[in-house]
């Protein structure tokens, strides 16, 4: 039995190497400059969240709070070209969150919900604009913008990015740059504001991607992250011996490197197998370690399943605790910086039909994961995405 | 207990070396249907990886790094 899959709505271009061919310009002429809408995807996921950690205050003084969240998060993404060299790719995601923000903090004299309650909610949303310039066949540039707008936040970025193809495609280079500036209301830990701060992350990192057989494809990307400013978000807190809460201290620079390999598979039972590996490693002490296997089953030429487990295991910064003395330089009881394993489990069912002229293929997703980590968090995620090829 | 451990990690990276290896030979257009197809995707659908990736990056004090963002958002990172 041999499926040949439908033309894929959610294809990225840039996870295969292209080889230099004819372009459509040269085959049909001069291409039209106006912007072509070729996509259009609409992604719907809902978390929700239940568990306890230190830095929350909604809980016993001394003890892990609440971090009961749900969120609710609709995406948007827009491809269109304009000619056949330039290419815009616009995504708006939008977050919908009942807890961790301190929305109630500019209203009032009293304590931030997230201090207190952690039951209030806000909605936070992002721009993000990405050109791509095909310079050649075997090389493209592209460039990145966006913001970010949340009710006590504000965050800019912008990034280059270039990639090169190599040995008639196999090979594929990457290169990429960005910045992303955060500029935030501080608080302190009875949720009391005291005007702004920021923090920059400034990210660079290379890529390599290589096609190892007709079935088999591997890449390979590092990545170093430096970060200045406000690293937290101001408001956790830390208990501290004498029955009382202080703030978190945390170091004012914090130094990241990733080491991601990616494979992919074709199985010869019209399935698919992809395999994930990611180290990491920063300044602040935390060694992570994440793993990730997905298994694929076409089941007729327009459908087909997956399953998806992932396993991460970090250290924990140097200077995490979940008891201080007062006089400590550094404090953190953070939940997501402590020592922790996480497990996800999920599956998921995708549809691509084609479809006659002016659309060419709807495609439609439905997936859940189980989120699990050990120091008392776990999620449930449940995503749809529906999608429109031109 | 040593050993085993030791000849599994040779062998799985003997097996690595050779699916590496046989990237020597360029693969022809004509022979990358498979390589098409969207289950093969090394990043996967880009609203799917995005939130999965901010998921992962607000839970785990491991972002960043990878040429994905390390902020921006949730003030939590």
């Amino acid at each position: 039995m041999c499926l040949e899959p439908s033309k894929p709505l959610g294809a990225q271009p840039a996870d295969l190497p292209v080889a230099a061919a004819p372009s459509d310009a040269e085959i049909l002429g001069r291409p039209d400059e106006a912007l072509h809408v070729e996509s259009v995807a609409t992604r719907v996921t809902s978390f929700d969240q239940y568990g306890h950690g230190y830095q929350s205050q909604a809980g016993p003084l001394l003890g892990a709070g609440s971090e009961r969240a749900t969120i609710f998060e609709p995406q948007l993404e827009i491809v269109a070209s304009q000619g056949d060299r330039l290419r815009h790719v616009l995504t708006v995601p939008v977050d919908v969150v009942t807890a961790a923000s301190p929305d109630a903090i500019d209203h009032g004299p009293a304590s931030a919900d997230v201090v207190s309650g952690a039951s209030r909610f806000v909605v936070s949303g992002t721009i993000d604009w990405a050109a791509t310039y095909r310079a050649s066949a075997e090389s493209d540039v592209s460039m990145r913008a966006g913001l970010h707008l949340e009710e006590p936040f504000r965050s800019w970025h912008g990034g280059l990015a270039t990639s090169r193809a190599f040995a008639g495609g196999d090979t594929v280079v990457a290169l990429s740059a960005l910045e992303v500036f955060d500029w935030f209301d501080r608080f302190d830990v009875t949720g009391h504001r005291f005007g702004r701060t920021q923090r920059s992350s400034t990210t660079a990192s290379a890529g390599v991607t290589q096609v190892l057989t007709p079935t088999a494809v591997v890449a390979l990307n590092y990545g170093i992250t430096l970060q200045r400013g406000e690293l937290g978000n101001t408001w956790n807190s830390v208990p501290l011996a004498g029955a009382e809460r202080g703030p978190e201290l945390l170091p004012g620079e914090r130094l990241r490197h990733a080491l991601v390999v990616r494979a992919s598979q074709f199985l010869p039972w019209n399935g698919a197998m992809k395999l994930y590996y990611r180290f990491y490693s920063d300044d602040w002490g935390l060694v992570a370690h994440s793993v990730e296997a997905q298994l694929m089953q076409r089941l007729t030429p327009s459908v087909y399943v997956g399953a998806l487990y992932r396993f991460h295991t970090q250290t924990g910064v140097d200077f995490f605790t979940t008891l201080a003395t007062p006089d400590r330089a550094l404090r953190t009881a953070d939940s997501d910086l402590a020592p922790l394993d996480s497990h996800t489990i999920g599956g998921r069912v995708v549809v691509d039909v084609p479809l006659a002229a002016p659309v060419r293929a709807l495609h439609f997703e439905l997936g859940y994961e189980r989120y699990v980590r050990t120091n008392d968090l776990r999620m449930d995620v449940v995503t749809c995405e529906t999608g429109y090829r031109f | 207990m040593t050993r085993a451990r030791a000849f599994a990690a040779r062998a799985v990276a003997a097996a690595a070396a050779t699916w590496l290896l046989s990237a020597c030979a360029t693969v022809p257009q004509n022979r990358r249907a498979h390589l098409a197809d969207p289950m093969m995707g090394l990043t996967g659908d880009a609203l799917d990886t995005a939130r999965r990736q901010k998921l992962y990056d607000t839970r785990e004090g491991a972002a960043g790094g990878d040429g994905a963002t390390a902020g921006g958002g949730c003030g939590c990172q």
